[in-house]
């Protein structure tokens, strides 16, 4: 994780030295100024690493990764529970289905539409409640 | 589902527990539509891509045959040929090279990295359909009475409004690739999630395959490129239904729908090369015997390819003459230089080497070779004067042919012939692997080299028809007939995995090829449910070559210790 943060760093730098050379070397000729849509792109490129560089080293910070980041990590070190993984699923394909046919919908007429949320209502509450067993019950 | 693991000892055992394969057909078709399993998700994402491949290169042969000799042969009206061309590219880049890259890194990542599945499975499986349906959308269009899009594959604006370009066929284009842009982007979010928070205990962030690494940043790519094109998309999808007049030309509005494609376009071509770059990683060290040469500065080459890629957009854009052209020409050859570095690093680490040139070692050479052209013809098509010359001719079709084309069809089936014992426990046949190759070296090289000088005499792209009296003719024969050359190709591997799995002799050993690096050759073939039932100690980034040959291991950490008693130092 302190190896990611440091890359999306770098990056951010990177991102944020192109935007301000970009912004100055294409504002001479530009007629607002600013050439709007490289330099906000790039502007945005150097936010989104920033954000992936502060949320990776604070997730370091705050959680246990195990030891995956360990030079001498054991295979013993992370025995145990490795999270919950679904075994099968009908709910991503009702979602997709739901969510192709709304697509559609918008293309080719409305009334695929209806039918597209439907499927991706029923999708989306299967998705949720797959594995719940009510609220209270453990 | 809980899964547990164990504290496993680090010996390779043969011949382990298999889980069953369903035989009742209605069992594998609930398995199909339902399955969470990283690998079939997979390999559905390959078999997908590679109907695609078939589909898009049947487009392609069509084109071909269209312009054997002047005239209208094919297709009877214009429109019909632009379909193809918008459709063969739509399909080449967006249906089968980024499924397939999906395919791979789903297939792979997590036997990598050594973990149970990726990180979120029910959302891996919700992407692969988003992309499916999504393309099944876009190529439906095919069906309406118009046709299919037929605007290129970047709709230009204004031609690709309701103006130029009515029809169902276009919006159904504009709303399909939306759809399965959101697919590539949660299948990118799975990745970066997976590969950051589920790596095994000691697998450090550089001791990870080169491969994964190359999945990282591909994935760090996709979400910086893709939601451009999404909203570029979204965007077209309400002018062409609502009216919304955001790409109006009154408004500047080609200009920016071209800014806005090519900021997800030119990332989208490494998009495509960064995973193949990668299985090329995987394989020249197996075949020469050899740790990757070079390890960081590889892993730095891509970081840098991918950032340059997003700086340098405005490359295709040169002849609006609404971009500044020292800018993006001083950043388009810098990315020389980390590509460069790669091909130093690949040539270093069969320097020495002991090679052995099996099927997917000569399908990487292959790549090396379509791809060290296509990076001079990059190099000649980012110098603004003389790109003025040959932009939208065939030099350019041939340049990105060579670069792109090259990478993945050659990486692909590279990286098929050399994950197939693990992916199915049969292992592809040699001789006919070997034919395979040489048909289609010829074939692309045949069809697409001559395409060079048929560029530079002036023969532009998209063009339907010509003139005998520009001399295209022949150099146009030469390529059609390369073309069909590279198509007959892929029948000898379509008959290799007919023969293998009707006569192939089942894999018992968790490495067949013998010097296999990564974690994927320290479990089965095919691996179980959840991967792995012992997972060795990781100390290097080749632990799956440290636990097959331990004496090896043992050498180089008494070298390290004692660096005098090397001798070859001394």
């Amino acid at each position: 994780m302190r190896a990611t943060a440091k890359i999306f760093w770098i990056l951010a730098v990177f991102f944020l030295i192109v935007a301000v050379a970009y912004a100055l070397l294409t504002g001479r000729y530009e007629p607002m100024g600013l050439e709007p849509v490289g330099f906000p792109a790039l502007l945005a490129l150097t936010g989104l690493s920033v954000m992936i560089a502060m949320a990776t080293s604070l997730a370091a910070k705050k959680n246990d990764l195990g030891a995956s980041d360990e030079l001498d990590g054991e295979v013993s070190d992370d025995a145990g529970v490795q999270g919950s993984f679904s075994p099968y699923s009908w709910a991503p394909l009702w979602a997709s289905i739901g969510g192709a046919l709304c697509f559609l919908g918008v293309a080719a007429g409305w009334w695929i539409f209806a039918f597209g949320v439907m499927f991706a209502i029923y999708g989306i509450l299967t998705w949720v409640m797959e594995f719940s067993v009510g609220q209270h019950a453990h | 589902m809980s899964i547990e693991t164990t504290a496993a000892p680090s010996t390779s055992v043969v011949g382990r527990f298999q889980e069953e394969r369903p035989t009742k057909l209605g069992t594998q078709i609930f398995q199909l539509l339902t399955t969470t399993d990283h690998k079939l998700i997979g390999k559905m994402y390959m078999g997908m891509a590679f109907a695609f491949f078939a589909f898009g290169g049947l487009l392609a042969l069509g084109i071909r045959t269209e312009l054997w000799e002047p005239g209208l042969q094919v297709v009877v009206s214009k429109d019909q040929y632009n379909q193809l061309f918008t459709m063969h590219g739509t399909i080449m880049l967006l249906m089968f090279g980024t499924p397939l890259f999906n395919g791979f890194a789903n297939y792979l990542v997590p036997l990598q990295i050594g973990a149970v599945d990726m990180a979120f499975p029910r959302l891996n499986m919700f992407a692969f359909w988003l992309t499916l349906f999504g393309s099944l959308i876009v190529v439906s269009g095919f069906l309406t009475p118009q046709g299919a899009a037929s605007f290129g594959w970047f709709a230009y604006a204004p031609l690709s409004d309701t103006t130029f370009s009515p029809g169902l066929g276009g919006d159904l284009w504009v709303f399909g690739l939306a759809l399965q842009g959101f697919g590539t982007i949660l299948g990118s979010v799975n990745f970066i999630t997976t590969i950051l928070c589920m790596r095994m205990p000691g697998m450090t962030m550089f001791r990870m395959p080169i491969f994964t690494w190359n999945t990282l940043i591909t994935a760090v790519l996709v979400l910086m490129a893709f939601p451009p094109l999404a909203s570029a998309l979204l965007a077209l999808g309400a002018d062409r239904r609502f009216e919304a007049n955001i790409f109006d030309p009154a408004n500047g509005g080609p200009v920016l729908w071209q800014h806005l494609f090519w900021f997800f376009g030119h990332p989208e071509v490494y998009v495509l090369a960064l995973p193949f770059f990668g299985i090329a990683s995987e394989i020249i060290p197996v075949f020469s015997r050899k740790p990757i040469f070079g390890y960081k500065t590889l892993v730095g080459a891509t970081i840098s390819i991918a950032a340059l890629s997003v700086t340098v957009w405005a490359h295709h854009m040169y002849t609006t003459g609404a971009v500044m052209l020292d800018f993006f020409a001083f950043m388009t050859m810098l990315i020389a230089v980390p590509t460069g570095v790669k091909f130093f690093n690949w040539v270093g680490t069969m320097w020495r080497g002991s090679l052995t040139f099996e099927t997917p070692m000569l399908f990487t050479l292959g790549f090396l070779t379509t791809f060290i052209f296509g990076g001079l013809t990059g190099v000649i098509l980012s110098s603004p004067v003389l790109n003025f010359h040959i932009s939208d001719t065939y030099f350019v079709v041939a340049h990105f042919h060579y670069v792109m084309a090259g990478t993945v069809i050659f990486e692909m089936f590279a990286g098929f012939y050399f994950w197939w014992p693990k992916m199915f426990g049969y292992k592809l046949s040699e001789g006919i692997g070997k034919l395979h190759f040489w048909l289609m070296t010829i074939g692309f090289h045949m069809t697409f080299l001559i395409q060079h000088w048929l560029g530079v005499d002036g023969a532009p792209r998209r063009y339907v028809n010509y003139l005998h009296e520009d001399g295209f003719d022949w150099m146009n024969q030469i390529s059609t007939v390369g073309a069909f050359i590279m198509g007959i190709s892929t029948l000898p591997f379509l008959l290799n995995v007919v023969l293998t799995h009707i006569k192939g002799k089942k894999i018992e050993v968790d490495d067949p090829w013998g010097y296999g690096a990564s974690l994927e050759w320290a479990t089965s073939c095919p691996p179980p449910r959840h991967n792995f039932h012992s997972l060795p100690r990781i100390r290097s980034e080749r632990p799956a070559f440290d636990l097959h040959h331990p004496e090896v291991a043992l050498q180089d950490h008494m070298l390290a210790e004692e660096p005098a008693a090397n001798p070859r130092t001394n």
